[in-house]
C-alpha cells in the first residue's frame, strides 16, 4: 500500500513564459474603483497592479457613473458582483471575470458529453454547459450508414443507439431559442466513445484549434472536447473508410487492450490532470511533452503533487524552447 | 459526483482493476495523497480539514459543551458518562446530487455510522453482532469507540461534557467515509477540553467551575484508541481502496471496516446491493485491518508532527498561522 499525508501549501506558480498560461493582466493598471475617481484622489480603493477579487454579493463600487457588465448587477444603485472572480474594467464598464465558468459553446465546436436522459426523439447530453445540450434523433447516423428519414421504429429503439450514461463526441450544430445547444453526430468521427477513460478539466483550458482528435506517439488517442471533457483511449486505426459502420453504437471495448496500453492511457490521463492542476492550456503538443517528462517517474507516483508540478513545469519549458 | 457511467467505461475500469492498473495509474491498494491540517477553525475545541487529491474535502469540528448526563431509563446506565454527538452533513456545493433533500440519506448513513463507531457503548445504538469489544486496554468502558466517556463526566448523574463532532463535506471526489474518519481522528487529537473544579457543597450537592486558563486543558482520553475506517470496494472479483467517483459507480459491494491502532476490528458495515463471498469477506476484513493499522500510524505521525510544530512556534512567541482555505 501507498499512502502519504501532507500539509496544505500555497500554490507555487510555474516560472517562465506566461504565453500559455491563463494570466491576463490587462486593464488592471489604472484600476481605481473608489467613489472619488473623478478627481483622481487616492482613495482606499484598489491599488494599481493588484487583483481585485470579489465574491458574489460583494459591492464593487457605489459610484453610479459605472456601467454594469458581465458578472455584475445593480442593487440600490451599487454595482454588485454576481460571481466569484476578478474585476475587469474597461473605461466605465465594470465586469467580473469568473474564476470558474461553465462551457459557452459556438457552432462547430467539438464537445464530449454524457447522455443524461432519453426523451421524445431526442437525447439530453451533459456538456458542462449551463443547461443540457440536445441531440436530436434526426442528427445521428443510423448503423450501417443507411440514409433515410427516421421512423417510429427508430424512435422505439433509441436506447440501442445511446443509453443514459453513454459518452459521446459530437459537434455543436445550432442553438435553440433558450440557449441550449443542438448537437449532431452525423460523421464517422463522432459517436459513441469506447476503450478508454474520461477526464474533466475546466472548459477554459481547452482552446479552439484545427483538430480536437489526436493520436499521440505513445499509442494513445485523445479527444479534447471544447467543453473541458476529455476522452483518453487506446489507439484505434482512424481510417474513415475502414470503420465498421454496423458497430458504431456497440458498447464493447476492443479485446486487445494490453496492460501496456492501459499504463500509457493512465499516464496521459495523469499528465492532463497535472497540466489542468496548474491551469495550463491543454493541447496535443503540451500533452506529448508532459508525457515525455513523465517517463522518468513511476506511474503510481504520478498522483503526487510535487511530481505533477514537476511534469507541468518541464512540459511548459519544453514548449517554450520549441517556440524559440 | 457523476451518477451515470457508460457500459464501456465500466468494462474498462473493471478490466483495469483486474490487471492492477487503475484509471489514474494507481494500483489496487493505493491511496491518493491526503492533505491534512488541524486547528483550522478557532471557534471550536478542535478541528481538522482533510482533502484527498482527487477532490474530496471534509471539514471536521469538535466542540466541547456542558450538558446534563443522559441516563438510560431502563438500565440506569450512563449516569457517569459523557456523550459524543456526531453529525455529518454533505454541503450542496459538493455535488449536484446533494442539492435539496438529495443528501439526506447519505447524511443519515454517515451520521449513524459515526455515532456507532465512536460512541458504541452508549446504550441506544449498540449492535453487539457487528462489533468486537476491545480486548486490550485497561478498563473496558471505552468500548470499540475508544474514547473514555467516563472521563468526560463532571458530576455523576448531573453534568458532563458533550463532544459535538460535526463533519461537513465540502467537496466530493470519492471515498468519503475514510476521509470523514481521518478528519475526525485529527480533530479529536486537536481537541482541548478545559479543566473543571468540582466543589462539594454538602448534602450531596456539588458545584463546579470551568477553569478559564487556556493552558489548563485536557486532551480527550482514549483518543489513541479511536477507530478509523477503510472502505473496500468490491469490483469484479477484486477489491480496491480509495475509489474515485467513477470507480464507486462500478462498485458491486462496499465494505467499511473500522479498525483501531492495534488492528482490532471495531465495526463493520456493508453497503450497496452486491454480495461478497465468505472467503473474500474474510480476506477483505483482514486486508482492511492491516491497512488500517498502517494508515493510523502514518496519520498519527502527521498529526503529532503538526502539533509539535505548533507548540514550538507558540513557545517561541511566533503566531501559529493556519493556511486554512488559502491553500491548495
Amino acid at each position: 500500500m501507498n499512502v502519504s499525508f501532507h500539509s496544505p501549501a500555497p500554490r507555487t506558480a510555474i516560472s517562465g513564459s506566461k504565453a500559455h498560461r491563463q494570466s491576463k493582466q490587462h486593464g488592471l493598471e489604472d484600476m481605481e474603483l473608489d467613489g472619488d475617481h473623478e478627481d483622481g484622489a487616492n482613495g482606499s480603493g484598489v491599488k494599481a497592479s493588484t487583483l481585485h477579487v470579489v465574491t458574489p454579493g460583494e459591492v464593487i463600487t457605489n459610484d453610479t457613473a459605472f456601467m454594469r457588465g458581465h458578472g455584475t448587477y445593480i442593487e440600490n444603485e451599487k454595482v454588485v458582483s454576481s460571481v466569484a472572480g476578478v474585476v475587469d474594467r474597461v473605461n466605465k464598464l465594470i465586469s467580473v471575470r469568473p474564476l470558474h465558468t461553465r462551457y459557452t459553446g459556438e457552432i462547430g465546436d467539438v464537445v464530449v458529453g454524457r447522455i443524461t436522459e432519453v426523451a421524445q426523439k431526442r437525447w439530453k447530453v451533459d456538456v458542462s454547459a449551463r443547461q443540457d445540450a440536445i441531440l436530436m434523433l434526426s442528427s445521428i447516423n443510423l448503423p450501417g450508414g443507411v440514409q433515410r428519414r427516421k421512423q417510429e421504429s427508430d424512435e422505439l429503439q433509441m436506447r440501442s443507439f445511446f443509453m443514459e450514461g453513454d459518452l459521446v463526441v459530437a459537434e455543436v450544430q445550432a442553438f435553440f431559442g433558450d440557449g441550449a445547444y443542438s448537437l449532431h453526430t452525423r460523421s464517422l468521427k463522432y459517436g459513441k466513445l469506447r476503450n478508454g477513460t474520461f477526464i474533466s478539466v475546466p472548459p477554459a483550458l481547452v482552446q479552439r484549434c484545427k483538430s480536437h482528435f489526436h493520436s499521440l506517439a505513445c499509442g494513445v488517442d485523445v479527444i479534447l472536447g471544447l467543453n473541458g471533457y476529455i476522452w483518453v483511449s487506446a489507439h484505434v486505426p482512424q481510417n474513415l473508410d475502414e470503420i465498421d459502420t454496423e458497430l458504431v453504437y456497440s458498447n464493447k471495448n476492443k479485446e486487445d487492450i494490453t496492460p501496456r496500453d492501459r499504463e500509457s492511457i493512465a499516464r496521459v490521463g495523469n499528465c492532463i490532470r497535472a497540466l489542468a492542476d496548474e491551469f495550463i492550456f491543454i493541447n496535443d503538443t503540451i500533452i506529448s511533452f508532459a508525457y515525455e517528462a513523465s517517463l522518468q517517474y513511476k506511474l503510481k507516483d504520478m498522483n503526487k503533487k510535487e511530481i505533477m508540478h514537476a511534469i507541468a513545469t518541464e512540459a511548459t519549458t519544453a514548449v517554450d524552447n520549441m517556440k524559440g | 459526483m457523476p451518477s451515470l457511467i457508460s457500459p464501456s467505461e465500466r468494462d474498462y475500469i473493471l478490466k483495469g482493476i483486474e490487471c492492477n492498473i487503475r484509471a489514474d495509474g494507481r494500483q489496487r491498494p493505493d491511496y491518493r495523497e491526503v492533505i491534512l491540517e488541524t486547528g483550522v477553525i478557532s471557534q471550536t475545541s478542535g478541528s481538522a480539514r482533510v482533502r484527498l487529491a482527487g477532490g474530496t474535502d471534509v471539514l471536521v469540528s469538535v466542540k466541547a459543551d456542558i450538558g446534563p448526563v443522559l441516563v438510560d431509563p431502563e438500565t440506569g446506565e450512563g449516569a457517569d458518562k459523557g456523550q459524543i454527538i456526531c453529525n455529518v452533513e454533505c454541503a450542496p456545493s459538493a455535488s449536484q446530487q446533494f442539492e435539496g433533500r438529495g443528501a439526506d440519506e447519505l447524511n443519515n448513513e454517515l451520521t449513524q455510522m459515526m455515532t456507532r463507531f465512536l460512541s458504541h457503548n452508549t446504550t441506544t445504538l449498540s449492535t453487539p453482532s457487528s462489533t468486537t469489544p476491545s480486548s486490550t486496554g485497561a478498563p473496558n468502558n471505552n468500548g470499540a469507540g475508544g474514547i473514555n466517556l467516563s472521563k468526560l463526566c463532571i458530576i455523576p448523574g448531573e453534568q458532563c461534557w458533550i463532544l459535538y463532532v460535526d463533519a461537513l463535506v465540502l467537496d466530493y471526489g470519492g471515498n468519503l467515509v475514510d476521509a470523514v474518519f481521518m478528519g475526525t481522528r485529527a480533530a479529536i487529537f486537536d481537541t482541548r477540553i478545559p479543566k473543571t473544579e468540582v466543589q462539594d457543597l454538602g448534602d450531596g450537592n456539588f458545584d463546579f467551575e470551568v477553569l478559564d486558563d487556556a493552558e489548563d486543558t485536557e486532551v480527550v482520553e482514549g483518543r489513541e484508541d479511536m477507530p478509523i475506517c477503510i472502505t473496500l470496494n468490491k469490483i469484479g472479483a477484486r477489491h480496491i481502496v480509495d475509489a474515485s467517483p467513477l470507480e464507486e459507480l462500478c462498485t458491486e459491494a462496499k465494505l467499511v471496516v473500522a479498525v483501531n491502532r492495534s488492528g482490532e476490528l471495531c465495526g463493520l458495515q456493508k453497503g450497496q446491493d452486491g454480495g461478497i463471498e465468505p472467503s473474500l469477506l474474510l480476506e477483505m476484513i483482514q486486508f482492511g485491518k492491516t491497512l488500517g493499522q498502517t494508515l493510523i500510524k502514518q496519520l498519527d505521525a502527521k498529526i503529532k508532527a503538526e502539533a509539535e510544530a505548533d507548540t514550538i512556534k507558540r513557545q517561541n512567541g511566533q503566531p501559529v498561522v493556519k493556511l486554512g482555505f488559502f491553500a491548495q
